[in-house]
Formats: structure tokens, sequence, C-alpha cells
């Protein structure tokens, strides 16, 4: 599937330059994918803990860790869920760790190794803005 | 301060009025035609309902379009979308992208939320709020779906520099 960089607009006018973003649904809150962004650099696939109730998923007892994201220390607790990704006409789901960290200060989740690019073969077209997804054959999902 | 008669009943009504009545609201889903107030699309009648108290069977969309008009909002009607992707089926060789007019438009439509977390379908913000919590109960009393949920950063460094281990 094909992903078009995310346009976001500048506080001071004009846009911010588009960047990677894939919508990842959780289990549970298929109604609103959340926006991650694409981060190659991250081991973790990370979201904000607020969504975790929206999309019943427990974290009482989960294992977690303490982080610093932009500067602020933040607990991130481990859940395995199952996810989705969809372009309204191909559908991939599979499951994966994602840690659900509070406090969260990034507008995003980030789509790290773990839990994301792990399971697909992922094409930045940068210059094009767009991002080329395909699950990758050896990884778990459908 | 403009005098309107809506279903048999006298109002006293100013731009001021109508946005202190819709502070602490959300705007519910836009089916056809809409009023910009304080930079957000709502549905003509629910506005109209909330600054008058009456109900909305007793004035038709256009009765609240013609009375939200004259008090200076803007009213349009909703383009017709599809629940495609925003960019829809890709060519196989895309033209270079350096930021096309869907991105701009969608950038255009998020501006006046910087720092509130969306809803979005294509290049339409569904709803916007301070929470994602207050966003999906929006979506689930209104039986809609999104694309995408998040908070529109408020500035470059805000989507920089993340990477933790």
């Amino acid at each position: 599937m094909r992903i078009p960089f995310r346009a976001l607009p500048a506080a001071s006018g004009g846009i911010l330059t588009p960047r990677p973003v894939v919508d990842i649904a959780l289990e549970g809150l298929a109604s609103a994918p959340i926006g991650c962004l694409l981060d190659s650099g991250a081991l973790r696939t990370r979201m904000s803990a607020e969504l975790a109730p929206l999309a019943g998923i427990e974290l009482t007892g989960a294992l977690t860790e303490r982080i610093y994201v932009r500067g602020i220390e933040t607990a991130g607790a481990l859940a395995r869920v199952s996810l989705a990704l969809t372009d309204g006409t191909d559908e991939f789901s599979w499951e994966a760790p994602v840690w659900f960290c509070d406090p969260w200060p990034h507008p995003f989740g980030l789509a790290g190794l773990e839990g994301f690019l792990h399971h697909f073969i992922v094409t930045i077209r940068a210059y094009d803005e767009y991002l080329d997804i395909e699950p990758h054959p050896h990884a778990h999902g459908t | 301060m403009t005098t309107m008669t809506v279903s048999g009943q006298t109002f006293d009504l100013d731009p001021q009025r109508v946005e202190n009545a819709l502070r602490g609201q959300l705007p519910e889903p836009i089916r056809e035609h809409f009023v910009v107030v304080s930079g957000r699309r709502w549905p003509p009648k629910q506005v109209l309902a909330l600054v008058t108290g009456l109900d909305r069977a007793d004035f038709t969309t256009h009765q609240a379009r013609r009375a939200l008009t004259r008090l200076g909002f803007t009213a349009a009607r909703a383009a017709r979308r599809s629940n495609r992707h925003p960019d829809g089926p890709q060519p196989a060789t895309p033209k270079p992208a350096h930021t096309s007019a869907t991105a701009q438009t969608l950038a255009d439509a998020l501006r006046p939320f910087i720092g509130q977390w969306v809803a979005v379908r294509g290049d339409e913000v569904l709803v916007a709020a301070d929470s994602p919590s207050e966003v999906v109960s929006w979506l689930a009393r209104h039986q809609q779906r999104a694309q995408s949920l998040f908070r529109v950063p408020e500035s470059e460094q805000a989507i920089s520099g993340a990477a933790p281990a």
C-alpha cells in the first residue's frame, strides 16, 4: 500500500515538512487508528497510555520501563496487542509489543522496529513524499 | 445585536453570543451544510439550537443557515466525499508531490486545531478535542470512523528528535 506523507500546519502559517505517518489501528479501537510517526531509529513502538483504556487494553501489572522522550521522563507499560494497517483497500494485521507511555509528550505514536518495521518491507520515498508498505513474507500476520 | 424571529419566537443575537453558546461543545458530523464559527465547521441546526434553546424540529437547516449568515458567519456546503484513501488510487509513477493539493488542504483544515487531538478522514477533520477519549467518545456517539487520530503538533520541534530506545 502507498501512504502519502502527512502534511501539518505550521503555527506561523504555511506547512511543516510533511512526515511519514502510518495509521495503526489497535484492536478495540478500530474507529480511530492512531497516527504514528515512522521512526527507523527507534527500537520500540510507543503510544500514549491514554489510548490503552480506550481500546480496552489492561496495563495493570504490565512490564514497565522508564525512558526520556523529548527531555521528559516517561514510564512505558508493555502490552502485546493486535494491530492493523489499512488504506481502505488492503488491510494488514499483526500482533506486536506496544509500549504505552505516561506521560506522552509526542503528538504521534512512534512506529519503531519492534511492533512495526520488523513486520513490513517499507520503502521511504521522501523526495516524493510517500511510503510504500508491504508485509514481510516471513513476518507473522495477515 | 440582530433581532430575528425563529419558530415564532424573537431573539436578539450577536456573534459573541453564538460563540459563547458553542464553548465546550463539539460539532456534530457535517452532512451537507455547515457554518464556520471560531474556525470550526458546525451543522447550522446544532448551532441555532444551542444558541436559542429551541428544539431542532422547530426550524429547518435553511432557516438556521440564514439566521447565522445574517450574523456574519460563513455558511457553505460540504463537498461530497468518498471513503477512499485521501490520495486515492496511486499512479504508477507519481509526480514529486512537494506537497500535493490534498496535503495542503489537510494542513489548512488542521490549522485551527494546533495542540488538540483530532480525528481525520481524508482531508476533513471530523472532530477536535482536548483529549483522545473525547474524540473517541464523539466517534462512537456519532457512529463515525476516522482514518487517523493524533494531536496536531505545535511546531517542527514537536515532531523531531523523539527516538528513545
